[in-house]
């Protein structure tokens, strides 16, 4: 990985020596893929920087411009502003939450960030604590990875009250293995008690949240950059990205290998880079599974950033880029995935759990080849019907997904109805998890 | 005005049989034929209120009435009146229960969802009472026309609830509900490609 720097970003004053260097999360190339411990944490990034007061890091995470890198891309200083004028208006002792419940099968960088460099978090999810004036704070992820992570924190957290590194102390709490468990509102239900799904909104958890305290919930890789931005300052975290998405994150690169590769880029970096030179008849993923196709050479002119995505009804969200080799049939891998979707719902909201279903079953006629002309249009017509009528946005990230594989590979969708396939590789390429929700334990 | 009182009194046990139909129906999401389904609830919303009108007339009526002496207090009081003192007295608690139902009702947005549940399932008992005021308070309801419906009401309001539980048995577990739809999908589909 190179280290690029950002050409729209020039003010000396904030120039900071080796602020441009990449990895800043991730261990350095040459250190292998060993977990790091403390002291190698300490030696690289020095102590934590306990601002002995709540708030006065808001300010330097709004000069940061730091977003959400859990996919929604929200300014982190206003959630946490949020949260501490709830806290201040209830008079509530707020609870801080690191969610590293990845759920999205195709991303695995909060995973590996938390087997790298799970001091990164800790810290963040400190200094967060202390931002809001919290004495809660909870580490939530999911259990089933390649990597055993969770005997890994309590590792890290063991060796960390060793030093009496932490001030509040942290809980280590898992995750169940279904796609919603990540989203805000079903992680506070699910460490209430409940099942792990979305509820209604408002009000917000920023409000009421866990046992009715102002929640903040940030994602993993948002802590780690907050550590950061605590030590270094913002000047230093805006000299890489673009001066409107400033700093870097990271990302799942899958190229036409089907590997996933975590690389941690700026923002605003070019996707060719990304994704090595894609052949020009095949097509990019871009967001995972709420998401969005688009045609290689389309993608190959975008950058990583929300202002060149968006124009193409793209975004970046958690940094799922994969790359569709040409011998794959990219209607029978999204009918996997929407199939997937569907049985992920959570079964609560009508349009959800009567729309999902139909859709796989019409997407699983149009993989399927000879599909009925009109199935396309039914698509089309239920994808509209579902988006924006559910307690959270499954439904709308799904419907998205399938309006742009149903453009992306119309000409495809033409060859199914003659009978036809292009694909040569009936091996199936994106990652989707086989085990699905039966019974309401599966969700608790 | 004494047959004003009495009425507007039947009138109210129709309507107020109305609404009860009506919310049974919201429980379900159900659909009235002609209506789409957020209607059905703004039916039910303002039914009741056209109801309130007609329970404020029959009881001002009776009150203000000079043919049987009964004080003001008798209509929020249960007991209150020398009058029919015990079935007057229901509709006092009928009128009661009303008066919460509708009032948690207007301040909703203020209340959380539980607490307004709460006191809203108090129409389950509010109604029951209403009818017997209605039917024992008066002969008017005890013979003729009028006695059937007022039996008419009481069998529509019973076969509803019983509707209503019956359907809520019938619910599958919402962890199951994606599965099953997912099969019954995936037959029909089959069966019209066939």
């Amino acid at each position: 990985m190179t280290a690029v720097t950002s050409q729209e970003f020039s003010d000396p004053a904030s120039w900071v020596p080796g602020a441009g260097e990449l990895p800043r999360l991730l261990p350095p190339a040459g250190a292998g893929k060993q977990a790091q411990d403390l002291m190698t944490h300490l030696a690289r990034y020095g102590r934590l920087p306990y601002r002995e007061r709540t708030g006065t890091l808001i300010n330097d995470l709004e000069a940061a411009g730091l977003t959400g890198r859990g996919g929604a891309a929200f300014p982190v200083h206003r959630k946490l502003a949020a949260v501490l004028a709830a806290a201040d208006r209830r008079r509530k002792i707020p609870t801080v939450i690191a969610n590293g419940a990845e759920s999205e099968p195709a991303s695995d960088k909060d995973a590996t960030l938390l087997w790298l460099a799970p001091h990164l978090v800790l810290d963040g999810l400190q200094l967060a604590a202390e931002a809001v004036g919290a004495q809660t704070a909870i580490l939530y992820t999911h259990a089933d990875r390649e990597h055993d992570v969770g005997k890994r924190l309590q590792q890290a957290l063991r060796e960390r009250h060793a030093v009496g590194a932490d001030r509040v102390p942290v809980q280590l709490a898992l995750a169940p293995p279904r796609f919603l468990a990540g989203q805000e509102t079903a992680l506070v239900s699910h460490l209430a008690g409940g099942p792990a799904i979305p509820t209604f909104t408002p009000p917000r958890i920023t409000e009421r949240g866990l046992a009715g305290a102002p929640t903040l919930v940030q994602n993993v890789e948002t802590l780690a950059h907050l550590a950061l931005i605590a030590r270094r300052g913002p000047g230093w975290f805006r000299a890489v990205g673009t001066r409107h998405e400033p700093g870097s994150m990271l990302a799942t690169v899958r190229r036409a290998d089907g590997r996933p590769r975590i690389t941690e880029v700026p923002l605003g970096m070019p996707l060719r880079d990304l994704l090595g030179d894609p052949q020009p008849e095949s097509a990019v993923l871009i967001g995972g599974y709420h998401g969005t196709w688009l045609p290689a050479a389309r993608a190959a002119a975008l950058t990583l950033e929300n202002r060149s995505l968006e124009p193409a009804g793209a975004r970046v969200g958690a940094g799922i880029v994969i790359s569709l080799p040409a011998d794959r049939c990219g209607l029978v891998e999204t009918a996997n995935a929407v199939r997937y979707l569907a049985l992920e719902s959570a079964g609560q909201c009508g349009p959800c759990l009567n729309g999902l279903p139909r859709m796989a079953s019409a997407f699983a006629e149009l993989a399927g080849g000879r599909p009925r002309p009109q199935t396309r249009a039914d698509l089309e017509r239920w994808a509209g019907l579902v988006t924006g009528r559910g307690a959270c946005h499954h439904p709308d990230g799904t419907a998205r997904f399938v309006r742009s594989a149903l453009v992306t590979f119309a000409a495809e969708a033409d060859r199914h109805e003659r009978g036809r396939c292009s694909a040569t590789s009936a091996r199936p390429f994106l990652p989707i998890p086989t085990s699905s929700a039966r019974t309401a334990e599966d969700w608790t | 005005m004494w047959y004003a009182s009495r009425g507007t009194g039947v009138v109210a046990l129709l309507l107020l049989t109305a609404v009860m139909l009506l919310g049974l129906l919201v429980t379900r999401q159900g659909r009235l034929p002609g209506l789409p389904r957020f209607a059905v609830g703004g039916l039910h919303r303002n039914l009741s209120l056209l109801a309130a009108v007609f329970v404020v007339i029959h009881v001002l009526t009776a009150v203000l009435d000079g043919y049987v002496n009964i004080p003001i207090t008798a209509a929020v009081v249960p007991l209150a009146s020398s009058y029919e003192r015990f079935w007057l007295g229901l509709g006092a608690v009928s009128l009661d229960l009303m008066l919460a139902v509708i009032v948690t009702s207007l301040l909703r947005r203020h209340l959380s969802r539980r607490t307004w549940r709460a006191v809203h399932l108090l129409a389950y008992l509010s109604w029951p009472v209403a009818w017997f005021h209605s039917v024992f308070s008066s002969g008017d309801l005890r013979h003729g026309a009028l006695f059937i419906l007022a039996i008419c009401c009481a069998i529509a309001v019973v076969g509803g609830v019983l509707w209503r539980l019956a359907a809520a048995a019938r619910d599958v577990p919402r962890a199951e509900r994606v599965g099953l739809e997912m099969s019954a999908v995936k037959k029909q589909r089959e069966g019209t490609i066939r």
